[in-house]
């Protein structure tokens, strides 16, 4: 039976209680599959605990730019900065991570596929972290052209292209018929002043439908964690507030008009 | 004045090449090398005298862009000579604009109050992001102005106040030319003091010098070798995924812009994709410093 009705969900980061809200809401929604698009730690407490939720629930997932540096030890995260700030947040973040990330874990990371194809019914959808060419290219709202878009969807045969990376939801109808989706993050806020994380449904109707869904989830346990663990109060502020704190200049000027900072 | 017209090319065999990864980013040099400043340290020799580089024609730049969306660019970038100086900048920004998030590079010294109104309308009117990059060299009027002319720094600080009035925060663009006057780093002087001339979320980039133009030193032996390049990731280079417009053609990267050897093909940035040769002392700079000439 092909499936109707699937959830994708991104960047984790390492918040098991959002995840563990998500995944209950997304079943009460109907979903038929759920996919994790990547960056399972980082930013967040204790990494290890989303691992458990990810396989007894079966969310099928590929690999993130955070996943693939944890699973092989690289010297930093690889989440394309270029300012010196968000940089010193980024290796305190990554650093975290992996000192906290079991050898299992990090193996089981090391043998996840990079991106994933799934028929939605007759829409063939193209799962990826960053973009089908680089796992960590930011394809924010406000700087990913139509034509461009249109571009990875001809080459990789694909009537959706689904991403995450920046965190930050968005859909576009292309003129030629074909979608493309930023799923957003539900380790971290959307940058919109409120805690709730976001997700997305996509359904078959059979035209396909996007549908971004806000989860509200015990994020004052995860601040509570987040302080115990020494992490930086920027994150904490993040997660309590919802107005991004830190790595925030890889922002275009448009997005960051959007936010507090 | 013929910029780099002095420096030494390597033997024709000896230069490595870098192949396009895919076309990310196409700039526009809109107004050659014309500009208001003289900065001591300008990389194409620009000023307000005798420009060795012609504007652009819009209706060129118009065709450029077409051809531009349909290969999938992904950034336009507007650069010059001083961009605002062009009679049709704001039209070509909106064109631009219909096909991908674009930039302006700029010394602001032309933003007064009705040109950044006229920005911040283009920018909420656009579904992509405007970006605007104003150059300064220093954190300091005296130690700036040293560097890029008398008065230049209070006009583009003023600019950068007003864009960031209009929630077109600009990005500060510096090099480090101007030294050091307390051992800080120049990043964090900079982001003090914009925050302290009222230009609020500071956003800030660093460029190294380049040895060209008003700084080159035709130094030949500091040219790049294949063997240099063994192992080296060349994509990260900027010429593996950008093409300059600039007076007489299509060009292998903004800083090249221009120069005879840089220059890839004449007529449509199609016949313009194949290998950049790195036959420049300023492509050693890119590949050891990892220079980015985007915004990020």
């Amino acid at each position: 039976m092909s499936l109707r009705r699937v959830a994708l969900l991104g960047g984790v980061y390492s918040n098991w209680l959002a995840l563990e809200a998500t995944l209950a809401d997304a079943r009460r929604r109907g979903a038929e599959a759920v996919y994790c698009l990547g960056d399972l730690g980082g930013f967040g407490p204790h990494p290890n605990r989303v691992f458990p939720l990810l396989r007894e629930h079966g969310v099928a997932c590929i690999q993130g730019n955070y996943d693939v540096s944890v699973a092989r030890g690289a010297e930093d995260c690889g989440c394309g900065y270029s300012d010196p700030r968000d940089n010193y947040f980024a290796r305190i973040s990554y650093e975290y991570t992996v000192r906290n990330t079991s050898t299992e874990n990090r193996r089981w990371l090391g043998s996840l596929p990079p991106l994933a194809r799934v028929t939605l019914g007759e829409h063939r959808l193209l799962l990826c972290h960053g973009s089908p060419r680089q796992i960590n290219e930011f394809l924010w709202e406000t700087t990913t052209p139509t034509g461009l878009l249109e571009k990875f969807c001809r080459e990789t045969a694909s009537d959706a292209l689904c991403v995450t990376h920046t965190g930050l939801t968005w859909h576009r109808a292309l003129p030629s018929g074909r979608h493309a989706v930023n799923v957003g993050a539900v380790g971290r806020p959307g940058n919109d002043g409120t805690p709730r994380v976001w997700y997305t449904l996509l359904s078959a109707t059979p035209d396909l439908t996007v549908e971004f869904v806000p989860v509200h989830y015990d994020h004052e346990s995860v601040a509570r964690d987040m302080e115990r663990e020494g992490l930086p109060a920027e994150f904490v502020e993040t997660i309590r507030t919802g107005w991004w704190r830190c790595c925030l200049e890889s922002l275009p000027v448009k997005e960051r008009a959007r936010g507090r900072y | 004045m013929r910029c780099g017209a002095c420096f030494t090319l390597m033997e024709e065999a000896t230069v490595p090449h870098v192949t396009l990864r895919e076309l990310r980013a196409v700039w526009f040099q809109v107004t050659g090398t014309l500009c208001n400043l003289s900065c001591r340290h300008c990389f194409n020799a620009s000023g307000p005298k005798e420009p060795w580089l012609a504007a652009l024609d819009a209706g060129l730049v118009r065709r450029y862009l077409a051809e531009a969306d349909g290969l999938g660019v992904r950034e336009i970038y507007f650069t010059g000579g001083e961009p605002f100086l062009h009679r049709e900048l704001l039209a070509l920004l909106r064109d631009a604009l219909a096909v991908a998030p674009t930039t302006v590079l700029t010394n602001g010294t032309l933003i007064d109050d009705a040109m950044a109104d006229r920005l911040a309308a283009l920018a909420a009117e656009s579904a992509y992001s405007l970006e605007i990059r104003i150059s300064v060299d220093a954190a300091t009027a005296a130690d700036n102005d040293a560097v890029r002319g008398q008065g230049s720094f209070a006009r583009a600080i003023g600019a950068a106040r007003r864009l960031a009035a209009r929630e077109l925060w600009p990005i500060v663009t510096a090099t480090e030319i101007a030294g050091t006057s307390d051992g800080r780093p120049l990043y964090d002087r900079l982001h003090e003091m914009l925050l302290e001339a009222g230009v609020g979320r500071p956003r800030i980039k660093i460029l190294p010098v380049l040895p060209l133009g008003r700084c080159a030193d035709g130094g030949a032996s500091r040219l790049l070798s294949a063997a240099a390049l063994e192992g080296f990731d060349d994509t990260r280079l900027p010429c593996a995924t950008t093409r300059v417009v600039a007076d007489g053609g299509v060009y292998a990267c903004p800083i090249l812009a221009g120069l005879p050897s840089a220059r890839l093909g004449e007529g449509p940035l199609a016949g313009a994709l194949g290998p950049a040769p790195l036959s420049h002392p300023a492509c050693v700079t890119c590949w050891a410093t990892g220079l980015t000439c985007g915004n990020t």
